[in-house]
């Protein structure tokens, strides 16, 4: 017989167990690692730098001086020999292809013509027609008419910018304001305006990242929790002096720093951390690995086999993603999107890694997070503990 | 008369209305292998999971080495073996990886696992990993789970159930060899064969209640009908002769059918502990 065992003892005991269990079964470790390497490839290959310019397709036969406006910062002019080219590729019936001498190359596309060789595609979001006398009328002071060519896909902000570049072109050639009248109109931008400082799509990868890594965790854990209780080993721990607290309390630990140490592997691997953010992040990884230990107990708990437990992890973690989802398309969530428990999570991800979120704005995201994790751990330990006492 | 390592008190359990066990007592003294018998469904398992503290009885009282049990009993759980009907062991692990974890959870640092896998013939497949055991094979390995903290109080729910004639005479070789040390054993089984060599006593149980609590030997001979059946040939025919013992006080039934042909074969028959079960409760053992 041996010695009275402490409840820390136990604890590690049980731990230990875990993670052999966990490091042997082949599926989830490759799964883990596989999905790791994967997410941190993700992240490097995606671009670090923000393409912001505009390609604008114009028509004029003389256009002289207008080419000068190419070096409108965020503007490419593209030159089309005739208004009706341009109106068929901003419709979408042809395609604006440059060649590698740097000409245009127009490909229709209702001909079903093949696409030209050694050319790179021009997205061409909006067209400008000038008028044959625009330079003339517009030097003496005339009215003219300039066609603007928009389709679905043009953002209403850049209809409103072509504006003003036409009546900035109209300015230079005139020499002086010309007796137009400003639009009563003003713009709002929602949010921090990131004008000229756009986040790439890189640093909006980072939070969608982190959470895969934690969904991962959390259908392996989930995983190992369902065969303990089809297998009935749980059973066979309790026939010992191991209590139903110490086996609860080990899955804890083990699922939390299962998700934790991943999350954190990725974010080093990411270059997230600095001298005043590293504690910031590992807070909210460490809530989150919490909020999805407790789903994965609750999952476990339900799921009988690999495929149950997959759909469950799935139905489970799946609108927790939806904040994610909404840091990589920012102005695209919806309010109510706020009280996802991973909102907070995700938003501190996002904001301490790009923007150098300070404590004195992250807490009230931590601290939701914190009420959120508890509540959802009580959840998932009393389904787990009912399971387990009534097996 | 020592005191008893198991003593049971009118304990009671239903799942919804149906009534699991109803109102069972007994006492099982150290050294000593207490057999229970009865059909699937009968309420062996549940009443497994009472003593071990899985489930908590709604009425009675449970008493195990001195110490009552109600639920997980810390002090008890350290002192008793288990070895459940299902084969839970961590089939990812090896046999020597179960044993040391099971070790640690009773605090034991330096486990003699090679000398429990050897009793158990598993010692040249220690470090393969359970899941390309056979069931024999696992089944041996709970019964070395079981006997890992050297317990006072076995509880075997089925501990032979669809094993090898070989594997079965291993683990009761085991089990008797532990009582012989002093451990009371609680086995429960639907084999009456299996009860009947290693019980010291039997208890029958059926829909949660006991119809009779005795040795084999003695529930036999109360109720059980013996018997001798003579094969003889006579002339170019064989007859089967089947006399009742019983009856036949004086012996002039088994004399008449000895001298009435060519005697081929004498086989006496007693009655099986099934066949007891049988004519007490109406329901066979299956």
């Amino acid at each position: 017989m041996g010695a009275q065992v402490s409840t820390a003892g136990m604890i590690v005991t049980l731990l230990k167990k875990d993670f052999l269990a966990f490091s042997r079964d082949r599926i989830y470790s490759i799964l883990s690692l596989a999905a790791l390497i994967l997410f941190i490839v993700v992240f490097w290959i995606f671009p670090m730098t923000v393409d912001e310019s505009i390609t604008v397709g114009i028509s004029h036969h003389d256009l002289g001086m207008l080419l000068d406006a190419d070096g409108e910062e965020g503007i490419e002019l593209l030159v089309f020999p005739s208004e009706a080219l341009l109106r068929s590729v901003i419709s979408g019936d042809a395609e604006a292809w440059i060649g590698d001498d740097g000409k245009l190359i127009i490909r229709d596309v209702t001909d079903g013509e093949s696409r030209p060789s050694g050319a790179s595609k021009a997205t061409v979001l909006v067209g400008l027609s000038f008028p044959e006398q625009f330079i003339i009328s517009t030097a003496m002071g005339q009215q003219t008419t300039v066609t603007v060519y928009t389709n679905q896909d043009t953002p209403p902000e850049i209809r409103g910018a072509m504006v003003s570049f036409i009546r900035e072109i109209a300015f230079m050639l005139a020499g002086s304001p010309l007796p137009v009248t400003e639009p009563d109109a003003e713009e709002i931008v929602l949010g921090t305006d990131r004008m000229g400082d756009q986040v790439s799509m890189r640093d909006r990868m980072r939070p969608m990242l982190a959470f895969f890594v934690l969904m991962m965790e959390t259908f392996a854990l989930a995983s190992l929790i369902a065969a303990e209780i089809s297998h009935k080993t749980i059973t066979a721990i309790l026939a010992t002096p191991a209590k139903a607290s110490h086996v609860l309390t080990a899955k804890t630990l083990f699922g939390t720093m299962l998700a934790m140490g991943q999350a954190i592997i990725l974010l080093l691997a990411t270059v997230s951390f600095s001298a005043d953010n590293w504690l910031m992040l590992l807070v909210a990884v460490f809530l989150g690995a919490l909020i999805f230990t407790s789903i994965a107990m609750v999952v476990g708990s339900m799921g009988k086999d690999f495929i149950t437990t997959l759909f469950l992890s799935m139905l489970f973690t799946i609108p927790l993603a939806i904040p994610a989802f909404g840091v990589m398309f920012p102005g695209s969530t919806a309010p109510w999107v706020r009280i996802i428990p991973s909102y907070g999570i995700m938003q501190v991800l996002m904001d301490v890694t790009v923007y150098g979120m300070s404590w004195g704005d992250a807490w009230i995201y931590l601290t939701i997070a914190a009420l959120w994790a508890a509540g959802l751990s009580a959840v998932g330990l009393t389904i787990l503990k009912r399971k387990v006492v009534r097996l | 008369m020592s005191t008893p390592a198991i003593s049971v008190s009118s304990i009671r359990y239903s799942y919804g209305k149906q009534l699991a066990v109803d109102g069972i007592s007994f006492d099982v003294s150290p050294g000593e292998i207490f057999g229970f018998l009865g059909p699937n469904g009968a309420g062996k398992s549940t009443t497994i999971k009472m003593l071990t503290g899985q489930l908590i009885p709604q009425d009675g009282s449970i008493t195990i080495l001195g110490m009552p049990v109600l639920g997980h009993n810390r002090d008890v759980h350290k002192r008793m073996g288990v070895c459940f009907e299902e084969k839970n062991l961590y089939l990812q692990m090896s046999a020597v990886e179960n044993l040391k974890f099971f070790a640690g959870l009773h605090g034991i640092k330096d486990p003699d696992i090679k000398g429990l896998l050897q009793q158990v013939d598993l010692w040249n497949r220690a470090k393969d990993r359970v899941s390309s055991y056979s069931k024999g094979m696992r089944q041996r390995l709970m019964m070395a789970r079981a006997l890992i903290n050297d317990p006072e109080v076995l509880f075997l729910d089925e501990p032979t159930d669809g094993l090898d004639p070989v594997s079965a005479k291993a683990i009761r070789d085991i089990i008797q060899k532990r009582a012989s040390q002093g451990a009371a054993v609680l086995l429960t089984t639907h084999d009456m064969n299996e009860a009947d060599k290693l019980s010291d006593r039997v208890a029958f149980i059926n829909e949660g209640k006991f119809y009779a609590i005795d040795t084999p030997e003695h529930l036999k001979l109360l109720h059980g009908k013996r018997s001798a059946t003579v094969r003889v040939k006579q002339g170019d025919e064989i007859t089967e002769l089947r006399i009742p013992l019983d009856e036949d006080v004086s012996g002039e039934g088994l004399k008449q059918a000895v001298g009435s042909g060519e005697v081929l074969t004498i086989h006496t028959e007693e009655a099986t502990l099934e066949d007891i079960f049988i004519a007490m409760t109406g329901r066979g053992l299956q």
